[in-house]
């Protein structure tokens, strides 16, 4: 082969019969619009070349010309998955900036909600892996118990998916009572199913066989790649906003950090589900602590940055999710936001990952480095 | 074509054929009103609304169209969950055109209706799907529910059943539109029923108004009082690893250039040293000693930076700042390095919106990571990386005019926001 | 010669009314053996017929059932709307599928692109031609019955590779050479686990290996021989689902990875076709389990006199379907239970495992009856 597509870079020295297929913008496994190029030798790959863009949006270009709060409603539709965390990310920076406190019920609120939201995205992960390796009923079974946050977040901020419920100082509304009875409730059937989830995935022979040992992402690479969240940890670096640079009220609860040590599939998947446990177990801690008294924002300020660059990192589902705010002038205006989404150095690593494993394997990858394509190209 | 569509010619000269017509008419349409298998086709929040409809929750079996068909020649209605972009664009009508007749398409959310959030200063959504591709039913929200999608699932049905094999899906409009004349339908109605109201009323106002003259309402809304909050001072955290104080002066004893932005009168070592406890230390950097900074933080002992969270970039006037934010995983602190690229204004004006303005060595054989943050940062600004081994236009089209994140770029379709 | 016939009654029926209608015609036409050809195209229409009400009505059956066992084990409700629980909507969708649009991609090899989804079709209505429905309802009563199926068996894997190949497009192709490479491979222990049957009832013909479990239910040949009738029932079970490329199996399609594989580009009727074989493979491969394992047309008699008398009032068709059903049901528990194995991994099975334990079950069978007959 003497010229080879842009992108691709190996050269070999055997003359085998390659061939290069397309994957997407629409197909089934590549979570959105993505499109994957493959040069392929028989059912191997040899390398692959990502192209994004297909749902570049412009936001960033969008928001010079939005106002602050503005942004937040255009966060809910980067990551839409994990909307709620991203509402916190920028609201953080915000705050940053205008230098607001906020009440302890409000951090409460904050961090129960992060929380619901932690594991209604590594749901859809459960039911997307199960999904990806062909069983199509852990598609359904993961969505079953997320429909039932969508519930409680519906109840909270008025919306299923995009949430634009944080405001800097606290939200929008208070909680409703019905609030911590229903969570408590969706906790006790949360641990019960989980126990059946993980008997069907978890213990089956052929997603172990599947998982084990495929994508294998060591420690360097993670980290000279910058994969961050449970893709990281499950590479045996314990990194976690949380613990590493705490926000909210996150330095009061005990929770551990789930790490494993081969950087598999399989790693990364059982790192997501010690995830969720562990956020029931913050949710459980929440519950107990739960403020019924007291404000549940600060005094309402109007939105207005004093001149300066404002940084503020969050851990959502995904990884790290870091927000950078530009003021030029003071005002209502940023002059440039800049989000960092941890999807996009993921997807950075996939060939690195996919090298040499079969095709059937860069689903079982995609699924476990469970991007979402509008957060990368933003 | 379908084979159905010759029916009419052949039948309907026949005496009493067009009575066969018409049967076969009423059952194609409920088969084929009946059984719409959708296309797996999603791009962002609406394909998750999309995916939980077919979940246990809502079901869209219940209507015969769990079928998710990944290859569009076995599909019947394309689903356009999702925004539309430029980019995306002709797959799209790509996907369309491999659909086999009848084809029917919902347009799902605010964005492929018309935009949505996206319609002002934006360079790269298109405003609506009906610009690409004729669209059945529109679908409201962002994103839509479950219901809302059903509902439009259940219009499209009765759309379908008031097609006919005489003037097929691509050659003629379907016999009537049928929901939208119901709706206007049921909104002049509404209206003839309030005017008549009014009419009915008006003598009986005349006669008030004569009766009491000088009658003035009394009527006062009550509003809510606000609540009030008490106003809570923000505790910064305390930061993991050296302080900016630290990280300032060993970067300093090693180069002495290095400065931090700041407009004040002011020592920069009282300026680093009243930083809020958790900003990260923002250094100015000489774009020549860039390369050999990253290399020293990165391989430093004390410093370690080995993760890279971003590179991304400013624009102002005359320069741009390209900021390279760096972290160290086992100790803890950060540190951005502002790198300030003077724009190169000897080019000429009219080609300078089209061209690289400023250029700065490539960091991605230092971090891997840095080859993706790089390609964004050419392509959304038109900086230049020196080394980079594979520099393209990462987002955009290569064909793309104009490096979109300036300042001063203009997009034919782009409208802006009304203040 | 060869006769076809749906035995007795039917056939002999047709054989001796023949003439009898032949009397009416003039007597310079009357012939023995114009009579003879035309009993002989009347009882061959009749099966023709037989074997496709068979087969294609219990498609769209079939296919209503595994949406419903989907939707229920996916805790949904599956198809509501149209009848009774959404009884005919797969009438819908068939009348739908025949009223599309059809088209071959630019690029096509045409004729094998139409070619390919009848091919497929071929294999199963053979099968099922072979197979005793009943005590006298059999089609063609083969004495080299077995050898016959595995025979035939092999033309689904041909249509598959020709649809695959002539669609021009890379996706087809990677679904149609691993379907190739899968069905050729688990052929061999398909045909091993009939040979098996064949060895411990020692016949090659369907009907007498039917015959051979008659009796209670422990004379079925998977309760017969201890622990190896289970044994080679479950292999029978795995690899007949590799053979019809059945989740999870079905790395020839492979929705999440290959878009549909070897179907990717077919629409409307062909598709229909595909869609059709799927599930007739379904029934015939059921069945030959149930006639190579489960007794066949046989009830299921438990050696109580008083008890199995009700038993063997029922029609032996009945518990044919019966048993035919109980095995779709299980085959489409399986198929939405399992993730999908690599394509690799399937072959490792097939050649590492499945092989080898289907020689040992053979020598083992074949031990057992040097010793216990």
């Amino acid at each position: 082969m003497s010229q080879l597509p842009p992108g691709f870079r190996i050269t070999r020295e055997t003359n085998t019969d390659e061939f290069f297929i397309n994957m997407g913008p629409q197909h089934p496994s590549t979570h959105g619009a993505l499109r994957l190029t493959l040069r392929m030798d028989g059912e191997t790959i040899i390398e692959l070349v990502p192209h994004f863009g297909y749902i570049h949006r412009g936001m960033e270009k969008q928001a010079e010309s939005m106002t602050y709060l503005q942004y937040i409603a255009l966060s809910d539709r980067q990551d839409y998955l994990t909307a709620i965390q991203n509402n916190l990310g920028v609201v953080i920076a915000l705050e940053k900036g205008m230098n607001v406190g906020v009440p302890e019920k409000a951090e409460y609120i904050r961090v129960m909600l992060q929380e619901l939201g932690r594991i209604a995205s590594h749901l859809v992960f459960f039911g997307c892996f199960g999904g990806d390796l062909g069983g199509q009923t852990c598609l359904l079974f993961g969505f079953k118990e997320r429909e039932m946050i969508h519930d409680i977040l519906e109840e909270v901020t008025g919306s299923r998916l995009t949430t634009n419920f944080f405001r800097p100082g606290g939200s929008r509304y208070d909680v409703p009572d019905t609030f911590i009875p229903r969570v408590k409730d969706f906790l006790d059937h949360l641990e019960d199913s989980m126990r059946d989830y993980e008997r069907f995935l978890s213990k089956n022979i052929i997603v172990q066989e599947r998982s084990i040992g495929i994508g294998v992402l060591s420690k360097e690479d993670a980290i000279a790649y910058g994969c961050s969240g449970p893709v990281l940890r499950a590479s045996g670096v314990e990194f976690d906003v949380r613990r590493a640079n705490p926000y909210s009220i996150y330095d009061q609860f005990d929770f551990d950090i789930p790490t494993a040590k081969n950087g598999d599939c399989y790693d990364r998947y059982n790192v997501r589900i010690a995830e969720i446990h562990e956020s029931m177990k913050i949710l459980r801690q929440c519950i107990d602590k739960f403020p019924k008294e007291g404000a549940w924002r600060s005094k309402e300020k109007p939105v207005r940055l004093p001149v300066g660059r404002y940084y503020s990192e969050i851990e959502t589902a995904k990884g790290l999710y870091a927000t950078y705010v530009v003021a030029a002038t003071t005002g209502d205006k940023p002059y440039r936001i800049h989000t960092r989404g941890p999807s996009f150095p993921h997807i950075g690593a996939l060939n690195k990952m996919c090298q040499g494993h079969k095709i059937s394997d860069l689903v079982t990858i995609m699924a476990t480095l469970d991007p979402v394509i509008p957060e990368i190209d933003r | 074509m379908g084979i159905v569509n010759f029916a009419p010619k052949i039948l309907d000269p026949i005496p009493g054929g067009k009575y066969v017509v018409n049967a076969i008419d009423y059952v194609v349409n409920w088969a084929r009103a009946n059984s719409i298998w959708p296309l797996t086709y999603g791009t962002s929040c609406c394909a998750i609304e999309m995916m939980s409809s077919s979940m246990a929750r809502y079901d869209i079996a219940r209507f015969g169209s769990e079928v998710f068909r990944s290859s569009p020649r076995q599909a019947d209605l394309f689903i356009l969950a999702g925004t539309i972009t430029r980019r995306m664009a002709p797959a799209i009508q790509m996907l369309w055109e491999q659909i086999p007749g009848p084809k029917y398409v919902i347009a799902m959310g605010a964005c492929t209706i018309s935009g949505g959030p996206f319609i002002y200063d934006n360079y790269s959504v298109v405003r609506g799907a009906q610009n690409l591709i004729p669209v059945d039913v529109f679908v409201p929200g962002c994103p839509p529910r479950p219901e809302a999608l059903f509902h439009g699932l259940l219009t499209l049905r009765e759309k379908i059943l008031k097609e006919t094999c005489r003037s097929p899906w691509h050659e003629g409009e379907p016999k009537d539109v049928s929901t939208m004349d119901r709706y206007r339908e049921a909104a002049n109605t509404w209206a003839a029923l309030e005017r008549m109201k009014d009419e009915e009323m008006a003598e009986a106002r005349a006669k008030f108004k004569e009766e009491n003259p000088d009658y003035k309402s009394t009527f006062k809304p009550v509003r809510l009082k606000k609540e009030d909050f008490p106003e809570v001072e923000r505790v910064p955290f305390k930061r993991l690893g050296l302080t900016q104080v630290e990280l300032f002066e060993k970067l300093r004893a090693k180069f002495p250039k290095v400065t931090v932005h700041t407009h004040s009168e002011d020592p920069i070592e009282t300026v680093v040293a009243s930083m809020p406890a958790d900003r990260p230390l923002e250094v100015m950097v000489e774009p020549e000693e860039y390369l050999s900074i990253v290399e020293f933080v990165k391989n430093d002992p004390e410093f370690k930076m080995n993760y890279l969270i971003d590179v991304t970039a400013i624009d102002y006037d005359d320069h741009f700042d390209m900021v390279t934010q760096l972290r160290s995983l086992n100790i803890g602190h950060k540190i951005f390095l502002c790198v300030q690229l003077k724009k190169d204004f000897s080019i000429d004006e009219e080609k300078r919106a089209t061209s690289l303005l400023a250029s700065v060595p490539s960091i991605s054989h230092l971090y891997p990571a840095a080859e993706f943050k790089e390609r964004e940062v050419y392509d959304m600004f038109g900086i230049n990386f020196e080394g980079h081994p594979d520099l393209r236009r990462i987002f955009l089209d290569k064909d793309f005019v104009g490096f979109p994140l300036r300042k001063d770029f203009t997009h034919p379709e782009m409208i802006r926001r009304p203040v | 010669m060869f006769v076809p016939s749906i035995t007795n009654p039917i056939g002999d029926f047709v054989r001796d009314i023949v003439p009898r209608l032949a009397e009416y015609l003039p007597a310079s036409i009357q012939s023995d053996t114009l009579n003879s050809i035309v009993a002989f195209l009347v009882n061959a229409l009749i099966c023709v017929i037989a074997v496709c009400a068979v087969n294609i009505g219990s498609a769209p059956i079939l296919i209503y059932m595994e949406r419903k066992v989907c939707a229920h084990v996916q805790c949904r409700l599956g198809p509501m709307r149209l009848g009774w629980h959404g009884t005919i909507q797969t009438i819908a969708d068939v009348l739908k599928m025949l009223f599309k649009e059809v088209y071959a991609p630019s690029g096509a090899d045409k004729l094998m692109f139409y070619l390919a989804p009848l091919i497929v079709l071929i294999a199963p209505f053979i099968v099922c031609a072979l197979i005793p429905f009943g005590r006298n309802l059999v089609v063609a009563d083969v004495s080299m019955g077995i050898p016959l199926i595995i025979a035939v068996n092999g033309f689904g894997v041909l249509g598959i590779l020709l649809g695959g190949w002539s669609s021009n497009n890379k996706y087809s192709l990677l679904g149609a050479l691993r379907s190739g490479a899968q069905m050729i491979s688990y052929e061999i222990s398909f045909a091993m686990i009939l040979l098996f049957v064949v060895m411990i009832s020692g016949s090659t013909n369907l009907m007498s290996i039917t015959m051979g479990q008659e009796g209670t239910i422990l004379d079925w040949w998977i309760f017969k021989i201890p622990v190896l009738g289970f044994i080679a029932f479950i292999l029978f079970f795995i690899s007949s689902t590799a053979e019809m490329n059945r989740a999870p199996f079905d790395i020839a399609e492979a929705e999440q990875e290959l878009t549909g594989g070897y179907h990717t580009e077919y629409n409307g009727t062909p598709f229909a076709m595909f869609y059709l074989a799927e599930y007739i493979a379904l029934v015939t491969n059921s069945a030959l389990a149930v006639t190579c394992f489960l007794g066949g047309f046989l009830p299921p008699c438990i050696g109580i006199a008083a008890v199995d008398n009700y038993l063997n009032m029922v029609p032996g068709v009945i518990w044919f379907f019966a048993k035919v059903y109980f095995m779709i049901w299980c085959y489409m528990m399986v198929r939405w239970t399992f993730v999908r194995p690599r394509v690799d991994q399937l072959m490792d099975f097939e050649w590492k495992f499945l092989l080898p334990v289907n020689l040992v079950l053979l020598v083992a069978g074949a031990a057992y009856i040097v010793v216990f007959n």
